[in-house]
């Protein structure tokens, strides 16, 4: 009776992430932009849930919106900001840009309209297990690899501001 | 025609659920802040031997009530240079994921809004996001206190969630789910999780009040040094909603401890009357309530270097090895936790006794250090 809410939501969501995505390079300021950026992620975050994947979601919104996000706006508050609304980058570049997105465009349309008759995916019951599963046992090396990586890139970072200590 | 419960037809009973699931969350919310605003008055008037409220109602009860009153009828104030749309927005986005958090609290076997199977998950990245609303409303505010207190709130807040995150870990492992429902069934009687991991608990619980700003980590919204923090532009209702979510929150961390330690619903009878878990689970949540209160009468406030040296130099390495000593103690011995239990209680001693120790030799170390610089 209530089928007809999931598509609905999905299409809200849809249309939400599609707009607030614009948004981000459209927006004068670039305050404005992060935060129709937290939007967008939280959108995407909404289709995850209704996929079925919950696990992806939360960890969408814990790491994109609770902590991206928030590093972007501390780094946007900590410098300068011109008081009358600058043009953009992208905004300067409204062709290049056109070209380069509708071939894209086109190409996903043309992706995803070829599943239409593919089994479903979805993860049934908990999908907790299957994730840690894969990321732990079947992906494990490429796993490490990427932890090392993050590791150098926060000491890298952290030997980068530090001070000299007289 | 299929019947649903009490009798409802299902095509009825779904929306109708949802409803009164989110008029019981809001009426929590508001009422359980009002009634922690009278407490928190009472219990601090009772630890500075002053009387609290007394003339509005019996025993002043009423007192608050009339505040909520008086905030309603108060102007809608915002100064002219504020940032309008996330000045307007900020409340919200802090007052909401705290209300989404309702959704998978147990309150008695049966009462639940839904038993998720990443339940704590949930909670912890809806606690996240209150994040992003305090930081808006320090930069819409277009003052500099108030930047400053979204500032000091983002920093606490996102460097406060590692331990909190630890803490909750170790607690799954030993209990093996990440459903409410389930970690509250897997306490029954007397076999709590605070008897095996008393040092998760520690370190969450102080995590706990860094994530709510509340004292002695009330730097965001710091008085005496910032005005009100990112309160400061803030008046009437608007202030209020920040107030009802700095409550609300206290409640989620309070009942997210009550399930998590000590048994959610479960005590004496309620095998008999399952209802009866609602009373349980609200005194054990309202304890801890009581405990953030009693500590906010007691304790000043940290500077900001200590809160952050408390945090990485301290809670993260701690939480980090009770997180690797339980797995490996879970791993050796798979069937039984009294191995865990054991080597949490001896960290938490080592963490009581050592503490004040490490902190003094630091203080010497650092006055030493300034004395041959002078």
């Amino acid at each position: 009776m209530y089928d007809f809410i999931e598509p609905a939501l999905f299409a809200v969501l849809t249309i939400a992430t599609i707009a607030s995505g614009a948004g981000v390079v459209l927006a004068n300021r670039i305050t404005t932009s992060a935060l129709l950026m937290a939007f967008t992620f939280l959108n995407v975050a909404g289709m995850f849930l209704l996929l079925g994947a919950e696990t992806v979601a939360m960890f969408q919104v814990l790491i994109y919106v609770g902590a991206i996000t928030v590093l972007i706006l501390y780094g946007v508050m900590f410098t300068p900001q011109s008081p009358r609304a600058y043009g953009l980058f992208f905004q300067t570049q409204k062709w290049w840009a056109a070209v380069l997105v509708v071939p894209i465009a086109i190409f996903v349309a043309l992706v995803s309209f070829s599943f239409k008759d593919s089994a479903t995916l979805a993860p049934k019951g908990g999908d907790l297990l299957p994730l840690a599963t894969s990321v732990f046992r079947d992906f494990a090396f490429p796993f490490e690899v990427a932890s090392v990586l993050l590791l150098a890139a926060m000491v890298g970072a952290i030997v980068l501001v530090k001070r000299d200590e007289e | 025609m299929p019947v649903g419960p009490f009798g409802i037809d299902p095509a009825i009973w779904a929306p109708l659920r949802l409803v009164i699931a989110v008029l019981l969350a809001v009426g929590l919310v508001f009422n359980g802040a009002l009634a922690q605003i009278y407490l928190e008055r009472k219990i601090q008037a009772i630890i500075q031997d002053r009387l609290g409220p007394l003339h509005t109602g019996p025993w002043g009860l009423l007192q608050t009530f009339a505040d909520a009153i008086k905030l309603l009828g108060k102007e809608d104030i915002r100064a002219r240079l504020t940032d309008k749309w996330f000045f307007l927005a900020a409340p919200s986005i802090v007052f909401s994921p705290m209300l989404a958090s309702y959704v998978v609290i147990p309150f008695a076997p049966g009462i639940v809004g839904a038993d998720l199977n990443v339940g704590l998950l949930y909670l912890t990245t809806l606690g996240s996001m209150t994040v992003l609303g305090i930081v808006i409303a320090g930069w819409a505010s277009n003052n500099k206190y108030s930047l400053i207190g979204g500032l000091r709130s983002a920093g606490q807040l996102i460097s406060y969630e590692v331990p909190q995150i630890l803490s909750l870990v170790t607690v799954v492992l030993v209990v093996g789910t990440l459903s409410m429902v389930g970690i509250a069934e897997s306490q029954p009687g007397w076999q709590l999780n605070v008897l095996v991991l008393p040092l998760a608990f520690v370190t969450y619980f102080i995590a706990g009040l860094a994530e709510t700003n509340r004292n002695p980590f009330d730097l965001p919204e710091a008085e005496s040094e910032l005005v009100a923090g990112f309160l400061t532009e803030y008046s009437g209702m608007r202030w209020a909603i920040f107030f009802l979510a700095e409550y609300g929150e206290v409640t989620v961390v309070s009942s997210i401890v009550a399930t998590l330690w000590f048994g959610a619903w479960h005590g004496p009878f309620v095998e008999v009357f399952p209802l009866l878990g609602v009373l349980w689970f609200t005194l054990k949540t309202y304890f801890f309530v009581l405990v953030f209160m009693w500590i906010r009468a007691t304790l000043p406030r940290l500077r900001i270097d200590q809160l952050m040296s408390l945090c990485w130099k301290i809670l993260i390495p701690l939480t980090l090895t009770n997180l690797m000593v339980t797995a490996i103690l879970l791993l050796v011995f798979p069937t039984t936790v009294v191995p865990v239990a054991i080597a949490n209680w001896i960290l938490l001693a080592f963490f009581v006794v050592a503490l004040p120790y490490v902190q003094r030799r630091r203080l010497v170390a650092l006055r030493e250090r300034l004395r041959t610089a002078a």
